[in-house]
């Protein structure tokens, strides 16, 4: 019998909803919740215990509450960790990522969860464990633990593990070979996928190229001594108290700041809170990472018309290219419809 | 052109007084094959075993494998160019033992190039050489230049393997075949106005030639393949001799001499010929160590494609990792210039299996077949008998092997890549890749 341990957030618990989604981790023995539905769906495998933490405890504290976890974890016996299911819940999705990343690269132990193909827990966190691939909402429950509960079975039992697409959850990254489920020969299933291509007929390729993404070049602007600049830049720097509470890696938000009236971001005022750099430099003077002050002095000289009222930011450590898409969308749009005619978009 | 193969099903191979093939069993005069492989005086000792499929024997290092073959009519020899006077490959009738093979080890020397073949176990239907009885040579040359070099020509080895398989063929140039198949193709623009309706497909070979000095790569009628741009080739010409293989890239993307002479890609798209496809032919293209070299090939062979009027092709890359730049440049040339375009390869994914599969990505390239995983790690257990000598993949360099791979009591920890012709890029293999 294989042992396990089951996290789930601040709702599932039977916590609370919303309210209650600070709600500092607590540990069960008695099993709370969807747990019992995981537990007894399991001949081979035995949950022993519950783990409740509140979404944003776990997304604003996030160092703590890991840590929190991890060592109440070196005090238990446990071959398998679950996570969820998440559906398409983000912030429950990126909270199973965040413990299951911990538990897997501390204990070793293989990390099942599940979400929806919409949850950004997915891109975040698909490489580092087992995401099976769930419904939207709580009513798949029953749908999503099985999934999970069958592969920890699997598992548990010592059977051959599948391709991602046979067994249901998110490819890894990991390419391995196999032999053909059907014992077609290469040649074959070459001459075969030609027919198909060539009579305009659907074919699965064996390696699936991503498409890249092309954005097209915006034309010069034709006088930078009139033109309005905007600096948007992933060095993480933000007021003091960080308003917007961006995260420090793996960034799921962007803020913007107002700085009319501002010559340079004092220090104390301003800080990165960018986790993949040495901070000490950029806090010192906030500028290095946003340089309002040389934009001024552009300003200034009349090199630019003006420097636009907002800087945007976020954090590029760890962020998915999807997220990173999607805020230069939506800052893209924001610009747009204030008469930014230029950007720099600082690197860090 | 029109080759008729006359095929003689073997079932079994012994030792005997005399080389013939009677009732599915084919016998071998030893002390006569071994004076054949001898002809060549670089050859130092010489002797020749039997392995059958469940066999507890493992070989290593296996250079090459062939097939018995001899031409009654029409040709020189079995590999023109090279073994046999040069003439034209693939016309008038060739006789086969099929279904069976000759595999070349080197008695104690092995290198990057060579691999290893288990008769049993786990691991024998990685290769189609442990489903089949084999005749092996194992020999020993004088060939010191490359003796401690890890990357070698094996010629007189490779050349003894040729001069047996056609000794041995040689058996059943008068006999009547089993079973003879034809092989037909007319010439491109003389072909029947049905087939013409069908879309026109070329398949082009990549064979690896990218050892700038002469003597390692793939021969096409005994040319270096390095030494020459991509040029239009009628598929009988290659399944009857014109190309032989080479000695130079990881085993398990090789393509051997016997895979040449039998190839399922070629197999299949002349069965397709005048059913679902008109068949042109095959462009016979190179893999090239220079970006310039990749791009003019690739572009050489787009523009024959496109002026034969294929709609369809099918590209096969033998190697992996550089070379991949030569495959996906020419399936993207191929592409742009309207051809609906498959590809065959294996792949490279490190040890964690997280590794970019192939060294060039394109997303033109939306139609790949994956015949195997070069970075797989494989775990194979002791063997009692081992022919030719197990220790050179640890030692001469092998591509899957590595100092400490072999442990004290004969089992082998080891990468694909030194598995021979596992990946059977030819269109045998059964493997394909996944992502997990």
């Amino acid at each position: 019998m294989k042992k396990a341990i089951h996290y789930i957030n601040q709702f599932f618990g039977q916590v609370g909803g919303e309210d209650a989604a600070d709600y500092k981790p607590t540990f069960h023995d008695k099993l709370v919740g969807c747990s019992n539905m995981l537990n007894q769906i399991m001949p081979d495998v035995e949950v022993t215990h519950t783990i409740i933490c509140g979404d944003n405890y776990i997304a604003s504290h996030t160092d703590e509450a890991v840590a929190e976890i991890i060592e109440w974890l070196k005090n238990q016996e446990f071959d398998i960790f679950f996570a969820g299911p998440a559906f398409m819940a983000g912030r429950y999705g990126v909270g199973c990522g965040t413990i299951g990343k911990a538990v897997k690269e501390t204990f070793g132990v293989p990390v099942i969860t599940s979400m929806n193909e919409e949850n950004p827990g997915v891109e975040m966190f698909q490489k580092e464990m087992y995401i099976f691939k769930g419904g939207r909402k709580a009513t798949f429950m029953k749908d999503d633990l099985g999934k999970m509960a069958a592969f920890a079975q699997k598992i548990a039992k010592g059977e051959e593990l599948l391709p991602a697409a046979v067994e249901g959850y998110f490819p890894r990254g990991i390419r391995k070979e196999i032999f053909h489920p059907e014992g077609i020969p290469a040649a074959d299933r070459a001459v075969d996928m030609l027919i198909k291509k060539l009579e305009g007929r659907p074919f699965q390729t064996e390696l699936v190229i991503p498409k890249r993404e092309k954005v097209p070049v915006a034309p010069p602007i034709k006088d930078l001594s009139k033109a309005t600049i905007a600096l948007v830049g992933s060095s993480g720097v933000v007021p003091s108290h960080n308003p917007d509470k961006i995260q420090t890696a793996s960034a799921t938000k962007w803020g913007k700041y107002d700085i009319s009236g501002l010559d340079r971001l004092p220090k104390g005022e301003y800080k990165t809170i960018h986790a993949g750099y040495d901070p000490e430099a950029i806090c010192e003077v906030p500028d290095r990472g946003m340089p309002v002050d040389a934009m001024r002095a552009y300003e200034k000289e009349g090199k630019i018309g003006k420097l636009h009222e907002y800087y945007y930011v976020t954090v590029g450590t760890g962020t998915t290219q999807a997220y990173a898409a999607k805020f230069g969308r939506e800052i893209a749009a924001e610009l747009k419809e204030a008469g930014v005619d230029g950007v720099l978009l600082v690197a860090t | 052109m029109k080759l008729e193969m006359g095929k003689f099903y073997v079932k079994d191979i012994v030792f005997g007084d005399e080389t013939k093939f009677e009732d599915g069993v084919l016998t071998v005069d030893k002390a006569n094959a071994l004076e054949v492989v001898r002809e060549d005086e670089h050859i130092t000792s010489a002797d020749l075993f039997i392995v059958r499929p469940g066999d507890k024997v493992r070989l290593c290092p296996v250079k090459d494998a062939f097939e018995f073959r001899c031409k009654v009519e029409g040709g020189k020899g079995i590999f023109p160019g090279v073994t046999s006077p040069l003439a034209k490959a693939g016309t008038g009738k060739t006789h086969v033992l099929s279904g069976c093979s000759l595999l070349v080890v080197g008695e104690h020397w092995g290198g990057f190039q060579d691999g290893l073949l288990d008769m049993s176990g786990k691991y024998q239907n990685q290769c189609i050489f442990g489903m089949m009885p084999n005749l092996v040579l194992v020999a020993d040359t004088d060939e010191e230049f490359e003796r401690y070099e890890q990357q070698k020509k094996n010629h007189a080895l490779r050349w003894a393997g040729m001069r047996l398989a056609e000794h041995i063929g040689l058996c059943v140039k008068e006999n009547t075949p089993d079973e003879e198949e034809v092989f037909e193709l007319p010439p491109v623009n003389r072909r029947s106005a049905e087939v013409q309706k069908l879309p026109s497909v070329v398949y082009v070979l990549q064979p690896q030639t990218q050892m700038e000095q002469l003597g390692y790569n793939t021969l096409i009628y005994g040319w270096d393949g390095n030494r020459m741009l991509p040029t239009f080739m009628h598929p009988n010409e290659i399944i009857d001799g014109a190309v032989v293989s080479g000695s130079f890239m990881p085993v398990s993307s090789k393509i051997s001499t016997y895979e040449w002479c039998n190839h399922p890609t070629i197999h299949r798209l002349m069965k397709e010929h005048g059913k679902t496809i008109n068949f042109l032919g095959v462009i016979m293209s190179n893999l090239n160590p220079k970006m310039e070299e990749k791009e003019r090939c690739a572009k050489m062979v787009a523009q024959m494609a496109v002026n034969l009027g294929a709609d369809g092709a099918i590209v096969c890359e033998e190697g992996y990792g550089n070379p991949d730049v030569d495959y996906i440049q020419t399936i993207v040339e191929l592409e742009e210039a309207g051809v609906k375009t498959v590809g065959i390869s294996d792949e490279c994914t490190g040890r964690d299996g997280a590794s970019q599969p192939l060294v060039a990505l394109d997303e033109k390239a939306d139609a790949l077949v994956h015949t195997g995983n070069v970075s797989e790690l494989y775990h194979l257990d002791p063997m009692p008998v081992v022919l030719g000598e197990l220790e050179a993949l640890a030692r001469d360099g092998n591509s899957g092997g590595w100092e400490g791979c072999i442990a004290e009591d004969g089992s082998v920890e080891m990468e694909n890549n030194g598995y021979f012709c596992s990946n059977h890029i030819s269109g045998f293999s059964k493997k394909t890749c996944a992502d997990f």
